[in-house]
């Protein structure tokens, strides 16, 4: 196995993603980086995920072409499965089935909440974003949530200006208090300098292993607050030349995701 | 039954009065494009228009003054990135400031489910510790509860039951009594229709009662609930229909570059909206060349069969 010595950061940041997954789980997945970071661990290690989207969706195929957004009308013809929200939000995440929940983010904060409703004061914003859309859900049901974002400061504030999506609240146990069911809650938060878990009693998120050639300065520089670091702190392999073949080649070959110009089109910033 | 087919402009002018709530159906694909268009064109005022999710219909609707309230759980550009009439209107009340109220999907969807079967409420563990929570609009305490349940005292989230005046969606196919098929993503549409007293379908294509009886579990709402049936091919476009278009992913572009000023998007209702008379004439400047590249290539299945046995039920008579 050869690594590669020809990746971005993006690629590093999928590949790292898809590292979290074991083959036969059920994924609830998010839009954005979460499809493309599935349907590479299906194509690679993980052939027997089942991928669910918050429509009503169920597939367990890889589409002839890579989904834009869990909306895509290439997903239906490569369903399994294909009802209502009911069916996928309800009757399979908040049934609790799901392995892990992949969500995107505009905003992620210390304690893993994730903002994607507004900038400034709810009700006169200065920056006003789309919305929730099902990641509220998915955050509040989800068992293990991963959420994967491109590493810029301005998306880590210290605390988010909304919680669209909780993570941990106030860290310690408020996320119990607030009657979230137990066992649920972000799992690790996967960027292009990366990846991020969270304290097992404080709650609160630490830099766990980085990726190869990017320094704990470098990332820390990436917060606005002193994150901390992992005494054990790790550094992950980098991406096979196979893994990076595949995502050119056969995951997304006209660079949707993976070119810069078209990629910023599906930015969430 | 008798036939409900009507014209757009007949249905729109009919069934939605200033001040309507309004319900959007559509889950990305489905959306009443051509319908929304209609409201706009006939000025229609105040209303309350709700929609779980979807493209830029709800953009539209608030950039064209047509909505003061909007009740969603987000409106992004349609991938993504926000939308810019309701960024305009939000961030500096340009050309209005509307008045917003926010759920997630599950819990929006449940609360269409709660007024499509007049509950009095539903019960869900989502919502919990967001903001959504905290945060209401005009909807204040009604919004959401927070109460224990009386089962096992834990924490539970109330999503009160949301009733529409009036709900549209385009669909593949309907009879002209209103028994309307849709397929492929659903969303939160077979719920969203049925919550609403009014319903409005438009149709790629009427087709004979016949034909909904040989597949009728594609049907979502019955003939006897819809008031008006629209036939309207590519009424969803820019979006799509399952089997008879694919998004037509240039003209969201355009609409993105197109509206980020505000004289951009009202270039773009002259254009689009007000500078046609209809559908087909929208179709039209769309031209024949793009029509066919949004063509989808078939992806039919074996028909599905229904068929019983007469035989049996007499001898269980004997």
């Amino acid at each position: 196995m050869k690594y590669s010595a020809d990746y971005t950061p993006i690629e590093m940041m999928i590949v790292a993603g898809s590292r979290e997954i074991e083959d036969g789980q059920v994924l609830m997945v998010g839009t954005q980086w979460p499809i493309i970071t599935t349907m590479f661990a299906k194509k690679t290690h993980a052939p027997d995920i089942t991928i669910c989207y918050e429509g009503g969706v169920v597939l367990d195929s890889i589409p002839d072409r890579i989904p834009l957004f869990t909306g895509d009308p290439c997903i239906a013809s490569h369903s399994v499965f294909l009802n209502d929200s009911l069916d996928t939000l309800g009757m399979i995440l908040h049934a609790g089935y799901p392995d892990i929940v992949f969500l995107p983010a505009a905003n992620v904060d210390k304690y893993g909440n994730v903002n994607t409703t507004c900038f400034g004061d709810y009700s006169k914003p200065k920056y006003r974003l789309g919305g929730s859309g099902g990641a509220c859900d998915f955050g509040c049901l989800g068992k293990r949530v991963i959420t994967m974002l491109e590493h810029e400061k301005l998306r880590f504030p210290e605390s988010v200006d909304f919680i669209t999506t909780p993570g941990y609240l106030k860290g310690s146990d408020s996320r119990e208090k607030a009657g979230l069911p137990s066992g649920t809650g972000p799992s690790a938060v996967i960027t292009t300098l990366g990846i991020f878990r969270f304290d097992r009693d404080t709650k609160e998120m630490y830099l766990d292993a980085s990726y190869p050639g990017v320094s704990t300065e470098e990332v820390k520089e990436g917060f606005q607050w002193n994150i901390k670091v992992s005494d054990n702190l790790k550094v992950v392999d980098p991406p096979t030349q196979e893994d990076i073949r595949v995502l050119r080649e056969e995951i997304d070959p006209f660079g949707m995701y993976l070119k810069g110009n078209k990629a910023k089109r599906i930015s969430t910033l | 039954m008798k036939s409900k087919i009507m014209t757009m402009n007949k249905a729109i002018d009919e069934f939605i009065k200033d001040g309507d709530v309004v319900y959007l159906g559509g889950f990305i694909q489905h959306e009443p494009y051509a319908a929304v268009h209609e409201i706009i064109r006939q000025g229609k005022k105040e209303l309350t228009v709700s929609k779980s999710a979807g493209m830029i219909a709800l953009d539209q609707v608030i950039g064209a003054g047509c909505a003061s309230r909007i009740i969603t759980t987000y409106v992004w550009n349609p991938l993504p990135r926000p939308a810019h009439a309701l960024r305009r209107s939000i961030e500096k009340g340009i050309p209005h400031r509307i008045q917003i109220e926010e759920y997630s999907i599950l819990s929006l969807t449940l609360s269409y489910f709660a007024g499509a079967l007049d509950l009095p409420f539903v019960a869900s563990k989502t919502l919990l510790g967001s903001d959504l929570m905290e945060c209401s609009g005009f909807l204040g305490e009604n919004k959401l509860r927070i109460i224990e349940s009386p089962f096992n005292g834990e924490k539970v989230c109330l999503i009160p039951p949301l009733k529409h005046d009036v709900g549209i969606i385009q669909v593949q196919r309907a009879d002209s009594t209103g028994n309307a098929q849709a397929w492929g993503l659903i969303g939160d549409s077979k719920y969203g229709i049925n919550s609403c007293s009014k319903v409005i379908i438009c149709a790629e294509e009427i087709v004979d009662t016949e034909v909904i009886k040989k597949d009728p579990n594609r049907t979502i709402i019955p003939g006897f609930k819809v008031s008006a049936v629209v036939e309207e091919p590519w009424g969803a476009h820019p979006s799509y229909v399952s089997g008879y278009y694919d998004m037509d992913w240039r003209f969201f572009s355009f609409y993105d570059k197109a509206t980020e000023t505000l004289e951009g998007f009202e270039d773009y209702l002259k254009e689009w909206v007000y500078g046609v008379e209809d559908r087909s004439g929208y179709m039209k400047k769309i031209g024949k060349k793009n029509i066919g590249e949004l063509r989808p290539k078939p992806w039919s299945g074996n028909a599905v069969d229904y068929g019983y046995c007469h035989k049996h039920q007499e001898d269980y008579l004997l």
